[in-house]
């Protein structure tokens, strides 16, 4: 099966090997001046435990010069969709589709196992690319990390053991909804949407309760939290511990306006604090495994659900 | 001896509303060369894809050499099945596609394929074949696994008669040393009736006829005579179709015992004719309604 399964996806797998090698210089070139700006702005002086000072400015100026580049290569978060809309939605609907199915599944091969082989083949070289993909990103993003963290969504997402995660669950579901919905393009368009809508609610409601998050109190004025957390909320409340709407918090900063006093100030001394619920950034490979498990499982089970429907409810 | 290559039981396969076969019984004897015949929408297709498991059945069961087509999928090894049109990938060259039959068939005769194809180039993309070409690559890629029963459905439908005739020939050739079961599907009855031994009639998704060809042809008389209401005539059990021209009355009759009444002219009757009067579409509320004779014999 690995010649049928080659032969058969050869083109998208160097359409794939293509991608990655664009990437991969894509990387190297805009890569390089960012480290020299690292090293000349001795940005490695900004780190925990003991930032120098003027880091505020340096910092900031920093990630704003590169800011349009970290951007773009957030844009990289679609890369494992592509997998179930180019592969694995094809892979069964354009058999249906052009009626070949009829030669594929009457040889002596039985059809489920055909369609298993091709399937753990193509998710073989989809986790290979996404890690590759994923570990480009990790290098690249780097200097960023270490000054931001990566445990926030627009890091963590495009990082580590998820992306190929992703890729192999778009990859099942495209085979998936092309069996169901027999058509290429009907195929594509539900493994879009099933996918994100997937990725929307894992991110919203299963993984910030991974594992507890923890809280901090600060005094009302003081910065959000610390770099590199996962900041999952951040109320205030006042001295009884209730939280503040954000019409009493308007209601209290206009207050001191016409008092002339500085609305921080106001707030402190009114006894407000802020409680910031937050996941640490010393969790992400925690994290990623978890997310990452999650996301195979989904897979795996995805894959095994079609793999019964070729086998005992044909077309 | 091995299982019969085809038993189906109150076969039934409903798409949505519709019915496109119901209460097929049938069993067909090993080694014949066998014409599905049926005009189209009689059930033909539906019947060969329930036979390789691309169907499932709504009722009934169908063994396909003793075994479940559906739920043992190591039947499909046994046979040869050419589907409508003689689907095969494209963008394949007629050397790749007779690698990927090598890679799924445990059981492969290359010999066989490479002798049918001789005259195509195996560089050629099947895509640019001919009609005539294409077909006589699936037909080969079918015969290299040396099946048992063999599942054709309408193989010259898009073919020229010349080619036709000539992918018949090979086939023939190909399944003689093996003595494999074949069904050829058709809706043409003289490509049919070229080569087959024994007819399974379909119409409205049911069994209709079925024999031996022999054994129909020896069974049905042509009696012709001078036009006069109908009575029982001795010697006729069924008569399948009525034909009026002038004053003369022709009937097509299934026959249990001698004519003896000398007025009719009795005379054998050939396959196509007999096909074809089962086929007529005037005749597919399948069991004959003497209501329905009468009026046909008045007015007709």
């Amino acid at each position: 099966m690995a010649w049928v399964t080659w032969r058969q996806h050869r083109s998208q797998l160097v359409t794939a090997a293509g991608l990655l090698v664009a990437l991969a210089f894509a990387a190297l070139g805009t890569r390089l001046p960012i480290e020299a700006a690292f090293h000349h702005d001795s940005l490695a002086g900004c780190l925990p435990p003991a930032p120098r000072t003027g880091c505020d400015i340096i910092v900031p100026h920093f990630e704003g010069e590169w800011n349009g580049l970290v951007t773009a290569v957030r844009v990289l978060a679609v890369l494992p969709v592509l997998a179930g809309l180019f592969v694995g939605a094809p892979l069964l609907a354009r058999e249906i589709e052009q009626g070949t199915h009829r030669f594929a599944w009457t040889q002596g091969i039985a059809r489920w196992r055909w369609l298993l082989s091709k399937t753990a083949l193509l998710a073989a070289a989809t986790a290979l690319a996404g890690g590759v993909a994923s570990a480009l990103v990790m290098w690249w993003r780097t200097p960023f990390d270490t000054l931001e963290g990566r445990m926030g969504p627009a890091s963590f997402d495009i990082e580590g053991l998820v992306v190929p995660a992703y890729a192999l669950f778009a990859l099942a579901l495209g085979v998936l909804a092309g069996l169901v919905f027999r058509r290429t393009v009907a195929a594509m368009t539900s493994t879009l949407v099933a996918f994100a809508a997937t990725r929307f609610l894992v991110l919203e409601f299963v993984r910030p309760h991974f594992l507890a998050p923890l809280h901090r109190t600060d005094v009302a004025s003081g910065a959000g939290g610390q770099p590199g957390d996962w900041v999952l909320s951040d109320t205030l409340v006042d001295g009884g511990g209730r939280q503040i709407s954000v019409a009493r918090e308007n209601l209290a900063v206009l207050h001191a306006q016409q008092a002339g006093i500085d609305p921080h100030t106001y707030i402190v001394t009114l006894g407000w604090r802020r409680v910031i619920s937050y996941q640490p950034a010393g969790r992400f490979w925690t994290f990623q495994l978890l997310e990452a498990g999650l996301f195979a499982a989904l897979a795996v089970v995805v894959v095994l659900v079609t793999v019964w429907l070729v086998r005992r409810r044909p077309t | 001896m091995s299982a019969a290559p085809l038993v189906a039981e109150s076969l039934g396969k409903r798409f949505r509303r519709e019915w496109g076969l119901r209460g097929l019984t049938l069993e067909l004897p090993a080694g014949a060369i066998v014409g599905l015949v049926g005009a189209n929408g009689a059930g033909k297709s539906t019947l060969l894809a329930l036979a390789t498991g691309l169907l499932a059945p709504t009722e009934g069961t169908i063994s396909i050499l003793g075994r479940d087509p559906l739920r043992d999928p190591g039947t499909l090894a046994e046979v040869g099945f050419v589907a409508q049109g003689a689907p095969l990938y494209k963008s394949f060259t007629v050397g790749e596609t007779i690698t990927y039959a090598r890679k799924t068939n445990a059981r492969w005769d290359d010999e066989i394929v490479v002798e049918l194809l001789t005259r195509i180039d195996s560089s050629a993309k099947v895509g640019s074949l001919s009609e005539g070409d294409r077909a006589r690559l699936a037909l080969a890629i079918m015969l290299g696994k040396r099946p048992q029963l063999v599942l054709l459905d309408e193989p010259f439908a898009s073919l020229d008669p010349l080619a036709g005739r000539e992918l018949l020939q090979l086939l023939m050739d190909g399944v003689a040393e093996t003595s494999a079961t074949v069904v050829i599907a058709s809706h043409v009855v003289a490509d049919v009736e070229r080569v087959c031994d024994h007819i399974v009639l379909l119409a409205g998704g049911a069994v209709r006829l079925e024999g031996s060809v022999e054994g129909l042809l020896e069974s049905h008389r042509l009696l012709t005579g001078p036009r006069r209401p109908l009575g029982a005539i001795r010697g006729v059990r069924e008569i399948v179709r009525e034909r009026h021209s002038g004053r003369q009355l022709t009937l097509l009759a299934v026959t249990d015992g001698p004519i003896v009444d000398a007025s009719w002219r009795v005379e054998r009757v050939g396959l196509e004719d007999l096909l074809l009067a089962y086929m007529a579409p005037e005749r597919l509320p399948a069991a004959a309604r003497p209501t329905e004779r009468v009026r046909l014999r008045w007015h007709g």
